[in-house]
């Protein structure tokens, strides 16, 4: 088993991500990108953890806080489409032009 | 406690297939709810891929946290805002998508030459394995003290801002007076509506 | 190690102010909690604004600590995150002192906006201090989540809405970004999460010129360009700040952006010393960027919130300056800048708020003949416009004329040219709102003029405004006479910080001796 690997599955997992992230065109589709992306930089902490830095596992702590923080993140995500779409009655986001881009 | 080298080379190879896989099926799929499902593939893939890096510990926690909470949540708001409606064609998305589709290979190309080219300074000691948790423990309590706490209020203020974005404002509807309709927007008046004229016609 | 040494290990004395705004944060929520909103509107206010002000002393009491590191690392109190800080908290203070108003007009709570607001300035001071990959990041999100909040607050309004869903998700998929560049730093540096660690970790492990440190560094400098707002990862800001509530914008475009510099300052001088040229010239190239781009787009405006959300950009480009020339003089430019824009922009929206509460309309033309009906908005807004466009008696002219200055004693000519170039182009938008509230005559007056309501003062939550108004007034005129205090703060500030006066001169030759150092090691 080598590091390398896992980097490379998390590298893969991030450019699937920003693909998602860039090409979605529900809201909620955008979020789940994200959760992606951070879940690919949590592979990478992990690897990195186990490989390099076996003694102190400091990569661990930094997972959990990225763990915590995401699930806050998605929460707040959610519930700004939540707003958005009971003014808006849609979760498109080629429709929200209100404001230019 | 590592497994044999074999087994582990085989579920790494399974976990790795069924996460790539289910990930690709979460930005490509046409429906939302399969993407979401998937999206809980993904995460329990990546759990295991945690067991074959000795940590149970965050395993434990990427089930709890990811599967039990963010996929729940994120099924919850497709149930909420899931309106059957097809999005209206926008043409020549497809150039877009092929453009950002060879970005994203740029990007992976570019991360996986500084992969494998990268000398990693990798340590043989032992992992610590099942010792993790207290070690996680000890960090937490001695030098990552600090974000530990902050992490509370960064949660506190997440719950709190949450339930005031989300919650339905009941207003009473026979004290509303015809002036207060937009009693809580912003107080300057929008520009220009043009375009939500335009959106909604196209929806309707 | 038991519970004492832990606790005099800590060193926890560093992060009173902080916990002074915690402490506020906590009596804010449990009070409106208690007394119900309608009556906690009229004194938790005042009370978040008393905190803030509390902690803005306990940080002077902290000012030349002799021990600043703090939490085993995590926390650096030297007196360059004690300015920021400071900066940060005032600009909070401000923007609550013009948020009263203005929240009750909008119908929504007050409580849950300070309690959201507070958590943002926390987040901020830790950012500004943060020494650890870790409490950086959390302290960044805590300062980005509650701006996504904040900019939706205003739910009812499609507007707002769409300015958060816009806001957040560019900003956590730039935090996601930032972050991967953080693993990146963590493995190449084998295993080290504290900033100073991590370079001398990459230099041990002479991987100071891969492929792998530059990528890091790119994206890091993503994570770090959203914050300031530069081009070009500046594609949120006009949406967000006409989109939400406009207080909110006042508290972006300053506490949130110095905090964005003052991650900018501590991660890349303490993180990549050894790529420095290459950091330089990235931020250089972005400084251009954002000086052309914002400065020249905000020519075409119709709407005020739009029009300073492109001469933010502007500004920050100006800021930026100081930030790539890395000499003392540079970096206190850059603070002694952010110290003024924090008075004369605070003073601008303040204006914005209260022509917006008058008459329903940010829109430039809207604007015009004010002065027949109100001067002393006119006169406020006038010069809080000319200082941001730095004419010559008000404090804009002398932030600018020291950052040109310490840009061109570094050398940095085109730069400087470039900077005076866009500045001129910028005083041309700002005059020509200027003009139009002064020197139109009554009949070319605009139809909210016409009607523009008697001013009143007595109303709830006016009189704070009034206060905001004037004292950001008389700062941005006389700042500029009396700048000496200020001048002597910010130069104090960068020449008393270690990590800054480790990184002068000296860098260049440490740099080198790595190099003489390392072909010998293999």
């Amino acid at each position: 088993m080598q590091l390398q690997y896992f980097l490379l599955i998390a590298a893969a997992l991030f450019c699937i991500g920003i693909y998602g992230l860039i090409t979605s065109r529900n809201a909620v589709r955008v979020l789940m990108s994200i959760e992606l992306m951070l879940n690919a930089v949590n592979l990478n902490l992990m690897a990195f953890s186990n490989y390099l830095d076996a003694d102190e596992i400091k990569g661990q702590v930094f997972t959990i806080f990225v763990i915590t923080i995401a699930a806050a993140e998605a929460a707040v995500g959610l519930a700004i489409v939540l707003a958005i779409y009971r003014n808006r009655d849609t979760v498109d986001m080629e429709q929200f032009n209100l404001l230019k881009w | 406690m590592n497994l044999a080298e074999g087994v582990q080379i085989v579920s790494f190879g399974i976990l790795a297939v069924m996460m790539l896989g289910s990930a690709f099926g979460v930005v490509l799929l046409g429906n939302v709810v399969y993407s979401a499902f998937l999206l809980a593939g993904v995460f329990i893939s990546m759990s295991g891929l945690y067991l074959l890096l000795n940590a149970d510990f965050v395993a434990a926690a990427q089930i709890l946290i990811y599967v039990g909470a963010v996929n729940v949540l994120i099924l919850f708001a497709i149930m909420l805002v899931n309106k059957r409606q097809d999005f209206v064609m926008v043409p020549r998305i497809w150039i877009r998508q092929v453009a950002t589709a060879l970005v994203c290979v740029g990007i992976f190309a570019l991360l996986g030459t500084m992969v494998v080219t990268t000398p990693w300074a990798i340590v043989t000691t032992m992992p610590v394995g099942d010792a993790s948790i207290v070690k996680i423990g000890l960090h937490f309590f001695s030098d990552f003290l600090l974000p530990f706490e902050l992490a509370s209020m960064l949660l506190l203020m997440a719950l709190i801002g949450a339930v005031v974005l989300a919650r339905r404002e009941f207003l009473p509807e026979a004290t509303l007076e015809p002036g207060d309709a937009d009693a809580l927007t912003l107080p300057e008046r929008p520009r220009e509506l043009l375009t939500t004229g335009r959106s909604d016609s196209t929806i309707q | 190690m038991d519970f004492a040494t832990l606790a005099a290990q800590l060193n926890a004395g560093t992060i009173v102010p902080e916990g002074i705004v915690i402490v506020t944060i906590l009596l804010v929520i449990v009070g409106d909690l208690i007394v119900g909103r309608s009556v906690s509107a009229r004194w938790t206010p005042y009370l978040a604004i008393g905190g803030l002000l509390l902690a803005v002393l306990a940080l002077y009491q902290r000012w030349d600590s002799t021990s600043p590191i703090s939490f085993f690392g995590e926390f650096n109190a030297d007196n360059l995150s004690v300015v920021f800080r400071g900066i940060i908290a005032l600009s909070a203070a401000g923007t609550i002192l013009m948020s009263i108003r203005y929240v009750e007009q909008s119908g929504t709570s007050l409580a849950e906006f300070l309690t959201i607001l507070l958590t943002a300035v926390l987040g901020g001071m830790f950012l500004a201090g943060s020494d650890e990959l870790v409490s950086v990041y959390v302290s960044l999100e805590t300062l980005s989540i509650s701006s996504y909040l904040l900019t939706g607050y205003t739910k009812r309004d499609p507007r707002s809405n769409e300015a958060a869903l816009k806001y957040l998700l560019i900003g956590a998929s730039s935090s996601a970004i930032f972050l991967y560049g953080a693993s990146l730093l963590y493995g190449l540096s084998g295993g080290e999460t504290r900033l100073s660690a991590i370079s001398a970790g990459i230099a041990t492990a002479g991987l100071d010129q891969s492929i792998g440190l530059v990528i890091a560094l790119v994206f890091a400098i993503a994570g770090i360009a959203f914050k300031i707002a530069a081009v070009p990862f500046h594609q949120w800001t006009p949406d967000v700040y006409e989109g939400s509530p406009t207080p909110v914008v006042a508290f972006l475009s300053v506490g949130s952006k110095a905090a964005g510099f003052a991650l900018a300052i501590r991660l890349l001088v303490t993180a990549f010393p050894l790529v420095t040229e290459q950091w330089q010239f990235v931020m250089t190239a972005l400084a251009i960027l954002s000086m052309v781009l914002g400065n020249v787009v905000a020519l075409a405006q119709t709407s005020m919130k739009r029009l300073l959300a492109y001469s933010s950009i502007g500004q920050a480009g100006f800021i930026m300056i100081g930030l790539v020339i890395g000499t003392d003089a540079g970096y206190a430019s850059m603070v002694f800048y952010l110290m003024i824009y924090l008075f004369m922009n605070l003073g601008a929206f303040t204006c914005i708020i209260l022509f917006t509460l008058r008459t329903g309309t940010d829109q430039i033309s809207e604007y015009s003949g004010l002065y027949q009906k109100d001067p002393l908005l006119t006169l406020a807004l006038s010069i809080c416009l000319l200082s941001l466009g730095g004419i010559p008696p008000l404090a804009g002219f002398f932030g600018k004329l020291y950052l040109f200055w310490a840009g061109w004693q570094a050398g940095a000519y085109p730069l400087v040219l470039l900077g005076l170039v866009t500045s001129v182009i910028s005083i041309y938008y700002y005059i020509r709102v200027v003009k139009m509230m002064v020197v139109k005559e009554p009949q070319e007056m605009s139809d909210s003029v016409k009607n523009y309501p008697a001013i009143r003062w007595d109303l709830q939550g006016m009189r704070p405004l009034q206060v905001g108004l004037v004292m950001t007034l008389v700062a941005t005129t006389i700042a500029g006479i009396l700048s000496n205090p200020l001048f002597t703060l910010a130069n104090n500030s960068v020449t008393q910080t270690p990590m800054l006066q480790a990184a002068q001169k000296p860098a260049v030759q440490v740099s080198k001796d790595e190099t003489v150092r390392l072909p010998i090691a293999l």
